[in-house]
């Protein structure tokens, strides 16, 4: 039985509907003349409590509401890559097509072209058995992306009695037919996903593997590891959205989903115009072709910001289950929260902390439990992975409240954005300080394995330096740099080196927007020598006036952005001329 | 007198220094005004420059001002103007309806009338109010609403009818007066389109 | 628009702050339009904020003063609230929900639109990317202004916000065009001293025939406030994208609208967030600020200039935070730098524009552009940190490179910073003295400009 029902009441983004008795919790609805699209979150009676994720403005009580048998989901399958969708999977382009430069509403459209023909190459064969996950074919999506097609994961399995040849088929094509116990399924190169279900997968992996960003502070100092979980939380201006992007942009995983949730309109606009043309450093094709966009702005119905976040973690499984690295990236958190304690407020539900429903935690958890790297269900066996990187935006900057201390109970990772650091245009204005890693020893070993096996080594050297300059900067602050020895005097002028020439990262300079592993390496090993050699240049009777004037520290600092990845002898030059330097103020030979 | 002369010397004296002195500071003064007024030309030279300067900038500023409100003003005489060619025409229109036959027309619109406003209101339990002259056209129309009732009392309209629920919560007003303010906006763009002013 | 009217419901079940609530409604419907009317036939605008089980909660926004349960009654119109447009609303004067303020009549409508406006599809966005020349060096140099953006002023009481926003109004131009421009101004709450001052400032400069206010003035109703950046945007998306013209919209002072909907939903009870400001700020404001931008295919723009003064001078405070959330960047005025005299007093640490990047550079502003601008930033904010510290040990405790930064410091405070309210500064002007402020650095503390440039711009001394 379809519910049936009628409004009774309209408040916003919260309609009730009596006469609801079929319906059930987490059904899509269809409300009212215009047929907004809606979805039922609690049930008392025969009356329903709807949110719905269209403008509800002009909605009337006693207007049809029509239960679609459905909960929320997603369709899966090739066509989804390089998409925009809005946070419950309907492409903005189709939807521009039907009402222009303004979202329209009650418009109906697939999230991906039905009709478009895709080259299907089977790789199963008449007679084959089949369990859920196992992949019967492939496509071609884009060039980046070979798409699997693969038996859902709620498929009862069976034998294949019919499968179509190579060839060129569009997504309603049955291009496979399975028979179990006498019952025959067909299948079609695509199928639909409930989004508030987590995919399945056989077991977990632990997250060695380190996620490159080619940002220094982070792969260098915060490491977050594939299918592993981190958060970035940030004051306004501290710059979250731009090492959003950076992220987006630079990440070694095949797949980037980026959710836009509840945030402005020309960042996602921007994303849109810049990944076509950017290319991944790693194929030399369009970010575009690995990209899927969920972009719900702040000004778009608030029950569809909830909503995204599922939409875009659903789709990132749904490539995991074909055996690829996956980024999803959600601008922010924040907003997804706000939106369930609007609901909440209309439900008139008891608040917890500053409104936040008393769930807000256990949603959070649900979130980030579904990262991981995996072995994935079905045959062949194929690892994939889901890395879960949610910024968050706490108001005034304040960490203390609720969204901010929930996340840090379930993510592994945590990029602390300071304002500080972001008036003085330190960026990434991430603190060092207040920043760390669980991935650290975790990923230590791929470091050593493919780049140097100092590399743990040099990072604690460099970060204890850091670490002594947050002391000394005490003391400089109550007596003046003056009252320090000169040892510890060069302690602040390495820390200030490091901060400059590997910490900051500008990513509107061609050069420096990406730092390849190893020239993070190079960079962090020649600073450390030089802490090193000016120590020992001090101890062998140089001044700090002759170190401080050395001309190589202009190099070394700007060498980030005038030394491109392809020649990184040029930073085995400076290292060269470093110790000639030091042997001129000190006569002495200075070993690095 | 020798007293007399020590003293009139000692005056002698004291008055000459006096003179001496008096010159000086006279002379200095002199010098002093001299020198004060070379140096107040060339700050008045300064500031004649500055009054000038600003006057250029305040006469630019009442320049651009009186450019930019005389044709504001222009415009805004062209509006009013539009504004009394339009409310001519309603004048026009309203003697026009006032003054309209109670034909057979007219009782088919009141019957629209009534049965947009009941059906607005949802029952046709209801008072009907209307202007004396249209009493005679509304009364024998009621009786295909069952309920409905005509008021004693009547209302200052140019025609039509207003509709009230018989327990006084919901009014529809559906008098001519009613309806042509709420179609004014359309009638005036069509009047000034007609002027060949607006789009 | 329709010619059926709504029906009148008089049946009043309660009035409390905005609100009144109307009982045995039949047929209203979210977000519609109301005339309340009172019991001497005065006539004011509401609209349903809840309806259903046969009650409807309507907001008036000339607030319930005077009102009464019996002999108050509310018609539904059937419709959202809508503005009349056309291309004569230049020059005229509304008031704060948009009916004429100057003595002239309705504008004759060319079409009526929604004045909630509706969300932008991001797909059809254009990305902002033209270069505004302000005149203002400041800005046009280290918080470059684009068309399509939304770059708000944060300001303090009694701080000369209103100064700059008239400068930045009368100067804006894209260099080398000729197009259409418009300036709609919209005064949320403030003193009628404040909002004559802008008006006469657009007089002056011969602006006023391209310009609309709405003006809801400190004496006007509060409520009235929710309505008048909605009906100012809504004159500015329809001369932006159905004229085309490049629009800048000013809207002051925001603190004024956001306490407003703080007052609403006392009214209601809702559960408050932060300092008693509504769960849903943040989205209601985002409903105001993202109606700014570029349509693909559409010549105009709109370009935001929201003016908010920030109480108690706190950044923190629920209503600059969210704010700032949502806009793209902010120009934050010192207090410190307002009682030296300094003007404009921007505190060029706090501010920021996300979108600078985009509008400058070769082939709009010059190359050197970015970096020279962020060599200003690092070293104005090493300058204070110098300045702090002098504070502290003295100068004598200071190395010799520090002494350089805080000459740095007080240059670009008095040369670059400072300029006169009429002084129209160029891009070039604007570069230049950045490179005269830097050149009191010695070479090798910059560490942000790439050589050649150092070699090309650079003053030796």
């Amino acid at each position: 039985m379809v519910a049936k029902g009628r409004i009774v009441w309209v408040s916003g983004p919260a309609v009730k509907a009596d006469g609801m008795s079929d319906a059930k919790m987490y059904e899509t609805v269809s409300v009212g003349e215009a047929k907004l699209i809606g979805e039922v979150i609690r049930l008392t009676g025969d009356v329903a409590f709807i949110q719905v994720y269209e403008s509800t403005s002009g909605l009337k009580p006693g207007e049809p509401v029509v239960g679609t048998g459905n909960p929320l989901s997603v369709l899966l399958g090739p066509g989804i890559m390089g998409q925009i969708y809005d946070g419950i999977q309907r492409p903005l382009k189709e939807l521009s097509k039907k009402s222009g430069s303004f979202i329209g509403r009650g418009i109906t459209t697939t999230p991906v072209d039905m009709t478009k023909k895709y080259h299907f190459v089977p790789t199963a064969k008449v007679g084959d058995d089949v369990q859920p996950g196992n992949v019967i074919g492939t496509v071609k999506e884009t060039e980046l992306i070979d798409h699997s097609i693969m038996v859902p994961p709620d498929h009862s399995g069976g034998k294949i009695t019919k499968i179509v040849s190579e060839g060129d088929y569009d997504l309603e094509t049955e291009i496979a037919t399975t028979e179990k116990d006498g019952n025959s399924t067909i299948l079609k190169m695509y199928h639909k996903w409930p989004v508030r279900k987590p995919r399945p997968y056989q077991k977990r992996h632990d997250p060695t593997i380190p996620l490159l960003t080619g940002q220094r502070i982070l792969d260098t100092f915060f490491p977050l590891a594939k299918g592993g979980t981190g958060s970035i939380p940030g004051a306004f201006g501290t710059g979250k959205t731009v090492t959003l992007h950076q992220i987006a942009k630079w990440a070694d995983s095949q797949v980037v989903v980026y959710i836009g949730c509840g945030e402005r309109g020309n960042e996602m606009t921007e994303v849109l115009v810049e990944f076509p043309e950017l290319k991944d450093p790693r194929s030399g094709r369009p970010l575009m072709e690995r990209t899927v966009l969920v972009a719900n702005t702040s000004n778009m119905p608030v029950a569809a910001r909830e909503a995204s976040i599922y939409t875009g973690v659903t789709i990132a499984e749904y490539y995991r289950d074909m055996g690829m690295d996956v980024v999803l990236v959600a601008d922010s958190t924040s907003r997804w929260a706000e939106a369930l304690r609007e609901m909440s407020g209309r439900l008139e539900e008891m608040p917890a902390e500053e409104g936040y429903p008393s769930y807000l935690a256990s949603r959070l958890a649900e979130f980030y439990e579904r990262a991981g790297r995996v072995q994935v269900i079905g045959s062949p066996d194929r690892d994939g992975s889901v890395s879960l990187v949610g910024a968050v935006s706490p108001s005034g900057g304040d960490f203390t409240e609720p969204v901010t201390t929930h996340t840090m109970r379930f993510i592994k990772t945590f990029w602390a954005l300071d304002a500080k650091l972001a008036y003085s245009r330190h960026y990434p204005a991430i603190n060092w300080m207040n920043s760390y890693s669980g991935y650290l020893s975790d990923v230590a070993k791929w470091w050593s394995k493919n780049i140097s096996e100092d590399w743990l080594n040099l990072r604690g050297e460099a970060y204890g330096i850091l670490q002594r300059e947050d002391t000394l900067k005490e003391i400089v602050r109550l007596l003046g740099p003056e009252a320090l020895p000169d040892e510890e005097k060069i302690i602040l002028e390495v820390a200030r080196m490091i901060k400059i020439g590997l910490l900051q990262q500008n990513s509107f300079d061609e050069v420096d927007t990406y730092c390849s592993p190893k020239k993070q390496f190079k960079l962090m090993k020649l600073l450390v020598d030089f802490y090193k050699g000016a120590q020992q240049a001090l101890k062998d009777g140089a001044s700090l006036a002759d170190i401080r004037a050395m001309s190589v520290i202009g190099t070394l600092l700007k060498a980030r952005m005038e030394v491109k990845d392809e020649e990184l002898d040029k930073l085995d030059q400076i290292d060269q001329i470093m110790s000639e330097q030091f042997k001129s103020i000190t006569g002495v030979k200075v070993t690095t | 007198m020798t007293s007399d002369s020590r003293l009139e010397k000692t005056v002698d004296k004291i008055l000459n220094q006096t003179e001496n002195e008096l010159l000086t500071s006279l002379k200095n003064s002199f010098e002093e005004s001299k020198e004060t007024l070379s140096k107040s030309l060339n700050s008045l030279e300064q500031e004649y420059d500055r009054i000038i300067d600003e006057g250029k900038k305040e006469s630019e500023k009442i320049e651009k001002k009186i450019i930019g409100s005389s044709d504001l003003e222009s415009r805004n005489k062209q509006l009013l103007l539009v504004e009394e060619s339009v409310e001519k025409v309603f004048d026009k229109a309203i003697e026009k309806i006032s003054s309209a036959n109670r034909n057979e027309n007219y009782s088919k619109l009141i019957n629209n009338l009534l049965d947009e406003s009941t059906s607005a209101l949802g029952t046709t339990d209801v008072i009907v109010y209307t202007n004396s002259k249209d009493k005679g056209i509304v009364e024998p129309l009621l009786s295909k609403f069952s309920g409905s009732e005509l008021s004693s009392e009547t209302i200052d309209c140019l025609g039509g009818v207003q509709v009230k629920s018989k327990d006084g919560s919901m009014t529809f007003n559906n008098t001519i007066d009613a309806r042509l303010e709420r179609m004014k906006p359309l009638i005036r763009k069509e009047i000034a389109t007609k002027f060949g002013i607006g789009n | 628009m329709t010619t059926q009217g709504g029906v009148q419901y008089s049946k009043i079940a309660e009035i409390k702050g905005p609100l009144v609530i109307v009982d045995d409604v039949e047929n209203a419907a979210f977000d519609e339009l109301v005339e309340v009317l009172t019991s001497t036939g005065e006539k004011r605008l509401g609209k349903v904020l809840e309806v259903g089980n046969g009650k409807a909660v309507v907001q008036v926004f000339e607030g319930t003063t005077g009102l009464s349960i019996s002999g108050t009654s509310a018609k539904f119109v059937g419709k959202v609230m809508e503005m009349p447009l056309s291309e004569e609303i230049l020059g005229r004067v509304f008031d704060g929900m948009g009916r004429p303020k100057d003595g002239l009549p309705d504008p004759i409508a060319d079409k009526f639109s929604d004045i909630n406006g509706e969300p932008m599809n991001p797909e059809q966005r254009d990305y902002p990317r033209d270069f505004i020349q302000t005149g203002v060096s400041v800005i046009d140099g280290m918080l470059t202004l684009v068309r399509g953006q939304k770059l708000p002023i944060f300001s303090g009481s009694g701080m000369s916000h209103n100064i700059l926003a008239a400068q930045i109004a009368r100067q804006a131009t894209v260099v080398g065009t000729k197009e259409d421009f418009a300036v709609v101004f919209a005064a949320i709450g403030v003193q009628y001293s404040e909002s004559e001052y802008f008006r006469r400032s657009l007089e002056e400069s011969g602006a006023l025939k391209r310009s609309v206010l709405f003006l809801n003035l400190a004496n006007d109703p509060a409520i009235e406030r929710i309505i008048t950046p909605r009906v100012a945007l809504t004159a500015a998306e329809y001369l932006a994208y159905d004229l085309g013209m490049h629009v800048l919209v000013i809207l002051t002072d925001m603190t004024n609208y956001a306490e407003a909907l703080r007052e609403i939903s006392a009214a209601r009870e809702e559960v408050p967030g932060r300092k008693g400001y509504p769960g849903y700020l943040y989205t209601d404001l985002s409903t105001i600020y993202e109606r700014a931008g570029r349509l693909k295919g559409r010549k105009g723009s709109v370009t935001q200039m929201p003016i908010l003064s920030m109480p108690n001078d706190d950044i923190t405070h629920p209503i600059p935070d969210l704010t700032g959330y949502i806009t793209e960047g902010q120009i934050v005025l010192g207090r410190d730098l307002f009682r030296q005299g300094i003007y404009p007093p921007v505190n060029i640490l706090m501010s920021l524009s996300r979108i600078m990047k985009d509008g400058i550079g070769e082939g709009s502003t010059r190359a050197d552009h970015q970096e020279i601008s962020n060599q200003n930033y690092d070293a104005y904010s090493r300058s204070q940190e110098v300045r702090a510290l002098a504070g502290i040990v003295g100068k004598a405790g200071l190395t010799g490179v520090d002494l350089k930064y805080l000459e740095y410091g007080d240059d670009f405070e008095k040369d670059f910073l400072s300029q006169d309210i009429d002084e129209n500064r160029k891009i070039e002007e604007t570069l230049e003295l950045q490179w005269k402020s830097v050149s009191m650095l010695p070479k090798n503390e910059l560490t942000k400009v790439k050589d050649k440039y150092i070699e090309q711009y650079y003053k030796e001394n």
